[in-house]
C-alpha cells in the first residue's frame, strides 16, 4: 500500500500496546492491589447471616419445679417498603388492634430502614394467622412468625422475683451489641439480673442470596453454621410451698416478706404484696391492665422486700442489744432498772409498764424500752452505726437483684448535717428502740435475722442457687460470705431472748408458740403518723438447729404479735414440713431454761404499746 | 482452491491458536456462569452449536478467491441496509434494544453482520480511482455510505454497535492516509459531543482545543469559521442525540459521569462487576465457585459481563492471558494489514482490526469501569451466535487476504 507509512503503523500499534497497559494495570490494581478490599464486598454481597434466637433459660425452684417455661406465639410484622399503608385499619380490625396502632409502631420504627420487618402484634391468635394466610396476597409485606415468650406454671406469682421480658429500646441495642431490633430483655427480676445468663447465644444460618436477596443455597451445606445456644436454666432458691404460703397470708395486704436459709444465704420465700401478673407482660401488655398498675395507690410493681423502708421498731432491738454485749456496755447478768418511763432532757419517754432491773433477757421478752433508751446512750450511734454496716443495714445487702435501698442507721455525722453541730443528743432514745431515723428494708430484717440464726455468719442474700449446665447437672453458682465476726457466745444470748420472746411467760408473741417446732422471734409495731400501724416480726427456726430465718412486715396492719407474727409461723411451717424438718424432730426441742425467765415475766399485759 | 504447503504455511496458526484459547475460556465462563440459572442452562450447547456452525463458515471463507470478495459488495451493503430497516419493523426487544430478528429458534443480530458490508463497501470507495479524501465532497460522500447504518442502529438504539462503526470509519480515513487536518475535521465533532456530557468546563476546554488547532492548520477565514459552526452544532446535537438514548443507557452515561450516583440502580453494573473481578484475585476463586458469578449478581452475565467470570474464577492470571492473547491477535492482523499490498484489501484488513479493537476496548473497558457500561459483547468469549459468526466470518476474511497478501491484488 503505497501511502502507508509505518507511522501510522506505529500509531495503531501505540493504541493497541497502550491499551494492554492501561487494562493491564488496572486490573493488576483491583485484583492485585485492592483484592482484599473487592474480596470483602463480594462476601457481604453473597453471603447473609441468618440470625438464630437461643432458647432462653428457664427457672426451676429449689425442688427443680419448673416456675417459668418457653412457649410459642404467633407475632405478626410488616415489611415497611412491601407494605401498603392504606390497609393499616382493615388490618387493625382484623388483628383488633387499637386504631392507628400501626402506623404509630411503623413511624416509631421508621429510622430501622424499610427493609426491616417490624413486629405489630405479638401473641395473634391461631384464628388471626389462619386468616392472614388466607389472604396473604391482599396484603403485602404482612407476615408472621412464630417466636418464644415466657410461660408461667403460675406455681405462685413472685411477680417481683421472676421479673419479666420487653422488647429492647434504642439504649439497649447501643449498649449491648448482643441485641437486635425487635429482641427482648429482661426488664425487672431475675429476668433482668440474670439476662446475660438466660439470654444464651445467638446462631447464625450463613446462606447465599442472589442480587435479589433471595435464598439461593445454604452456605457450604451449613456446615459454616453456628448453632444458637440455650440460655442457663436457673435454679431458684425459691421453696414453692414457702413461697406459696407466703403469697396466701400476704394476699390483699401490703407488704413483704422474706426468709432466708440462714447457712446460706438462699431465699426461701420472698413476697412483695401487692404483685402483679407476669402473664400480662409475655405478650404486648394491654394497655387497660397498665393504667391499672401505675394508678393503683398500692403501687403493685414496687418492690417492697427490697426497696421499702421502714423503721424496723422493736425488731431493732435484736442488733442493739448484740451490738450492746460485743461492745462489752453489757453482759448476760447486767440489769438496767426501769421505772416505767425514761426521762431525757425535758422529755419523757414511757416503756409499757415498769420491769424494774431487767436483763438481756427480759428486755427482749418483753420488749421493755427504757432498757434500750438507756442502753442506746451507752453504745452511742456512731458504734451503733458501724456495727450495723456488718449485717449489711444501711448498705446494700448484695441480692442478686438489681434493685434495693440501703436502709440507714443513723451516725453522729449524719446528725450534724441535718440538725446542726450541737445536735441534741434526746432524739438518740428511739434509735434504741428501731425508731426515728433508723429505716431498714424487709430483706435486711430477714437479713439480721439470719445472721443471728446462724450465729453471725452467712452468705449474701440470694434468690438464684445455680443453674443446670448442658448434661443438666446442678451447678451451684458462689455467693460472698458475710461475717459479722460477733462472739458466739453473744449471739447465743441474744437467740435466747429471742426465745423467750415465742416461749417465755411474758414473750410478746407467745401466741405463736408452736408445738410442731421451736420458734424463736422479736415482735415490732411501727407507729404510722400516716394510718395504723406497721406490724413487724423477725424470727427462726428450729431454734437450736434454724434452717429458716424470716421477717414479716405488714403495713397498716396493726401490732406486731397479732398480725405479723402468725404470718411468720404459717411461713416458717410451711417450709419446715415440705423440706422435712418437722416430721424428723417432732416435739424434741424443748425449751432448755425454761424456768430462769418463766417467773418474771407476767408483766407485759399490754404488751403492744411501744411494740 | 489448491491446498497444499505454500499455502498451509500462511494460515496463522498463531492468530488461530490465540482465538481457540479465547474460545475455550469463553466456553468456560458461559458453562459457568449459566449452569445455576435454569431459563439459560443450554446456552453452553447453542454457543457449541454456534461455534461448530462458525467455524465451518470460517473454513468456507478462508477457502474462497479473494475476488470473490469485491463482487459481493453492493449485495451486503444493500443486504444490510434491507435488514437493518426490516429489524426496525419486525425487531424482538431484547434487554430495551429492538436489535434482533427472529428466525424460528435463531435470534439474529443485523447490526453484527452490517458492519462488515459497511466496511467493504467503505473500503471499495476509498480505494476507487480520484477519490481524493482530502476533498470535503469525498469526505462527506464517505460518512453518508459509513453514518446511514449507524442512524438505523441507533433507532434500535445499539449505542455499542454504533460506536464500532465511528471507530472504524475513523480508523479507515486514518489507514488511507488522511493529512492531520482532515482527521481533525473528522474527529473533533465527536470529542466534542462526548465532552459536553462532563459538564460546561469540559466543553469549553474542549473549544479551546479546537480553536487551537484551528490557528495551527491556518486555514481561510470560511474554512475555520465553518468548522468552529460545526462543533458548536455538535455540543448542542447532545441534547438530541441524549433523547436518542434509551433511558437505561441514558441513565448509564450519566452514571458513568458520577459513578457513585446511583449504586444500586444504573450503577449496580458497574459496581458488581468490579467486586466480581476485584474479588478473583491472582488465581481466581476457581472453575464454578465465585460467589459473585454463581450467585448472578450481574444479570445476563454470559453475554456483556463475560469477562467477569473469567476475572472472578481464573483471577489476574486469567484476565491477563485473555487481554494479552487480544493483544497478539491485533498486532498480528496489523502485520498483516501492513504487509497486504493491495490497497483494498489492508483497508478491509484494517478495518476489522479496528472492530475487534473496539469491541475489546469498550467491552473490557466498561466491565473494569473505565468505560461507561455499553452493552458489546467481547469477540469470541462472550455468548451469542450473531457475535460469534460475524467474529469468524471477519477472521476468515483476514486469512484468506493474508494468504495471498504479498499479491497486488
Amino acid at each position: 500500500m503505497t501511502l502507508l507509512s509505518s507511522t501510522r503503523k506505529t500509531v495503531l500499534a501505540s493504541i493497541i500496546l497502550g491499551l494492554f497497559l492501561v487494562y493491564g494495570l488496572k486490573l493488576f490494581q483491583m485484583q492485585i492491589v485492592f483484592n482484599s478490599k473487592f474480596e470483602n464486598k463480594s462476601t457481604d454481597n453473597s453471603i447473609k447471616a441468618i440470625e438464630q434466637m437461643p432458647l432462653r433459660g428457664v427457672l426451676y425452684d429449689r425442688n427443680f419445679r419448673l416456675l417459668v417455661d418457653n412457649v410459642p406465639s404467633y407475632t405478626v410484622r410488616i415489611t415497611p417498603y412491601e407494605y401498603d399503608t392504606t390497609k393499616n385499619s382493615m388490618l387493625e380490625s382484623l388483628l383488633q388492634l387499637p386504631k392507628d396502632t400501626i402506623s404509630r409502631i411503623l413511624l416509631k420504627h421508621k429510622k430501622y430502614g424499610k427493609y426491616q420487618p417490624v413486629r405489630i402484634k405479638k401473641g395473634a391468635t391461631f384464628q388471626e394467622i389462619g386468616w392472614l394466610e388466607e389472604n396473604s396476597e391482599r396484603f403485602p409485606g404482612v407476615d408472621y412468625i412464630i417466636e418464644i415468650k415466657r410461660g408461667y406454671t403460675n406455681i405462685f406469682g413472685a411477680s417481683h422475683v421472676l421479673g419479666y421480658l420487653k422488647e429492647t429500646n434504642d439504649n439497649d441495642l447501643k449498649k449491648d451489641s448482643f441485641y437486635t431490633l425487635g429482641d427482648n430483655i429482661g426488664m425487672n427480676g431475675i429476668e433482668k439480673s440474670y439476662e446475660t445468663y438466660l439470654r444464651g447465644e445467638k446462631g447464625y444460618n450463613y446462606i447465599l442470596v442472589n442480587a435479589s436477596r433471595k435464598k439461593i443455597a445454604r452456605f457450604k451445606e451449613g456446615n459454616a453454621d453456628k448453632p444458637s445456644i440455650k440460655g442457663k436454666d436457673l435454679v431458684l432458691s425459691l421453696d414453692s410451698a414457702a413461697q406459696l404460703t407466703a403469697e396466701k397470708v400476704m394476699h390483699g395486704r401490703s407488704g413483704a416478706i422474706v426468709a432466708i436459709e440462714p447457712s446460706s444465704g438462699e431465699i426461701l420465700a420472698f413476697s412483695s404484696s401487692p404483685g402483679y401478673d407476669l402473664s400480662k407482660f409475655s405478650d404486648i401488655t394491654p394497655a387497660d391492665y397498665m393504667r391499672e398498675l401505675v394508678t393503683n395507690p398500692l403501687k403493685p410493681q414496687f418492690n417492697r422486700a427490697t426497696m421499702s423502708t421502714h423503721s424496723p421498731g422493736s425488731t431493732f432491738k435484736v442488733l442493739v442489744a448484740l451490738c450492746a454485749l460485743e461492745l462489752g456496755v453489757l453482759n448476760e447478768n447486767s440489769t438496767i432498772y426501769c421505772p416505767g418511763s425514761f426521762t431525757y432532757g425535758n422529755r419523757t419517754f414511757k416503756c409499757h409498764g415498769a420491769h424494774g432491773a431487767t436483763t438481756v433477757y427480759r428486755a427482749l421478752e418483753g420488749s421493755c424500752n427504757v432498757f434500750f433508751y438507756k442502753l442506746i446512750f451507752e453504745i452511742g450511734v456512731d458504734r451503733l452505726n458501724e456495727f450495723a454496716k456488718k449485717f449489711r443495714i444501711g448498705t446494700k445487702t448484695g441480692i442478686d437483684l438489681l434493685e434495693e435501698s440501703k436502709g440507714l442507721i443513723p451516725s453522729s455525722q449524719y446528725y450534724e448535717k441535718i440538725y446542726g453541730k450541737g445536735w441534741p443528743k434526746g432524739i438518740l432514745v428511739s434509735v434504741g428502740i428501731g425508731q426515728g431515723e433508723v429505716s431498714m428494708t424487709p430483706l435486711q430484717l430477714a437479713l439480721m435475722t439470719a445472721l443471728v440464726a446462724n450465729n453471725g455468719k452467712s452468705f449474701v442474700p440470694h434468690l438464684v442457687k445455680g443453674y443446670l449446665d448442658e448434661k443438666r447437672n446442678f451447678v451451684p453458682f458462689r455467693f460472698e460470705e458475710i461475717n459479722t465476726g460477733v462472739n458466739e457466745n453473744n449471739v447465743r444470748i441474744i437467740k435466747k431472748g429471742m426465745w423467750l420472746v415465742v416461749n417465755g411467760g411474758g414473750g410478746t408473741a407467745k401466741n405463736i408458740r408452736s408445738t410442731d417446732v421451736v420458734i424463736a422471734g422479736k415482735t415490732g409495731t411501727v407507729q404510722n403518723i400516716h394510718g395504723r400501724n406497721h406490724s413487724l416480726f423477725v424470727g427462726f427456726a428450729p431454734y437450736d438447729d434454724p434452717k429458716i430465718a424470716v421477717a414479716v412486715l405488714f403495713e397498716n396492719a396493726g401490732y406486731g404479735a397479732d398480725v405479723a407474727a402468725p404470718v411468720a409461723e404459717e411461713v416458717i411451717l410451711a417450709y419446715l414440713r415440705s423440706s422435712g424438718v418437722i416430721k424428723l424432730k417432732e416435739k424434741e426441742d424443748k425449751p432448755k431454761k425454761p424456768s430462769k425467765s418463766a417467773d418474771s415475766t407476767q408483766l407485759v399485759t399490754n404488751i403492744e404499746n411501744g411494740d | 482452491m489448491k491446498l497444499g504447503g505454500k499455502i498451509s504455511g500462511r494460515f496463522d496458526f498463531l492468530i488461530f491458536g490465540a482465538v481457540i484459547i479465547l474460545l475455550t475460556f469463553g466456553l468456560l465462563a458461559i458453562y459457568s456462569s449459566t449452569q445455576n440459572v435454569t431459563q439459560v442452562r443450554n446456552n453452553f450447547e447453542k454457543q457449541i452449536v454456534a461455534l461448530v456452525l462458525s467455524i465451518i463458515i470460517f473454513v468456507v471463507i478462508y477457502n474462497l478467491p479473494s475476488t470473490l470478495i469485491r463482487t459481493a459488495i453492493p449485495w451486503a451493503y444493500g443486504l444490510s441496509i434491507f435488514l437493518l430497516i426490516a429489524v426496525l419493523i419486525f425487531g424482538k426487544t431484547i434487554g430495551g434494544a429492538k436489535a434482533w430478528i427472529s428466525l424460528g429458534p435463531l435470534n439474529l443480530q443485523p447490526a453484527e453482520f452490517s458492519k462488515i458490508a459497511t466496511l467493504l463497501a467503505l473500503a471499495s470507495f476509498l480505494e476507487e480511482k480520484g477519490n481524493d479524501i482530502e476533498d470535503i465532497k469525498v469526505i462527506l460522500k464517505y460518512l453518508a455510505i459509513g453514518l446511514f447504518p449507524v442512524a438505523l442502529i441507533m433507532l434500535e438504539p445499539d449505542l455499542g454497535s454504533s460506536l464500532v462503526y465511528f471507530g472504524m470509519i475513523l480508523t479507515l480515513l486514518f489507514w488511507r492516509g488522511i493529512s492531520a487536518f482532515g482527521l481533525f475535521v473528522v474527529l473533533a465533532p465527536p470529542l466534542v459531543m462526548i465532552s459536553s456530557l462532563f459538564g460546561v468546563w469540559y466543553i469549553a476546554g474542549a473549544f479551546a482545543v479546537v480553536i487551537a488547532f484551528l490557528f495551527v492548520f491556518k486555514k481561510n477565514i470560511f474554512i475555520t469559521t465553518a468548522l468552529l459552526g460545526v462543533n458548536f452544532a455538535s455540543a448542542f446535537f447532545v441534547k438530541y442525540f441524549f433523547n436518542i438514548l434509551s433511558p437505561h443507557q441514558k441513565k448509564r452515561i450519566l452514571t458513568f459521569v458520577d459513578p457513585n450516583s446511583d449504586p444500586l440502580g444504573a450503577g449496580y453494573n458497574a459496581i458488581q462487576a468490579q467486586i466480581a473481578i476485584g474479588s478473583g484475585g491472582l488465581w481466581g476463586k476457581g472453575f464454578m465457585s465465585g460467589s459473585q458469578t454463581q450467585l448472578q449478581f450481574i444479570p445476563e452475565l454470559w453475554s456483556d459481563f463475560i469477562f467477569c467470570v473469567v476475572g472472578e474464577e481464573f483471577g489476574f492470571f486469567g484476565t491477563i492471558a485473555v487481554i494479552s492473547l487480544f493483544v497478539l491477535i491485533f498486532l498480528r492482523i496489523l502485520k498483516i494489514a501492513s504487509e497486504t499490498k493491495s490497497d483494498f484489501f489492508s483497508l478491509v484488513v484494517v478495518g476489522i482490526l479496528s472492530i475487534f479493537v473496539i469491541h475489546f476496548a469498550i467491552n473490557i473497558g466498561m466491565v473494569i469501569g473505565i468505560v461507561p457500561v455499553i452493552g458489546i459483547p467481547l469477540p469470541f468469549v462472550s455468548y451469542g451466535g450473531s457475535s460469534l459468526l460475524s467474529n469468524f466470518i471477519m477472521l476468515g476474511i483476514v486469512f484468506n487476504i493474508s494468504k495471498s497478501r504479498h499479491a497486488i491484488n
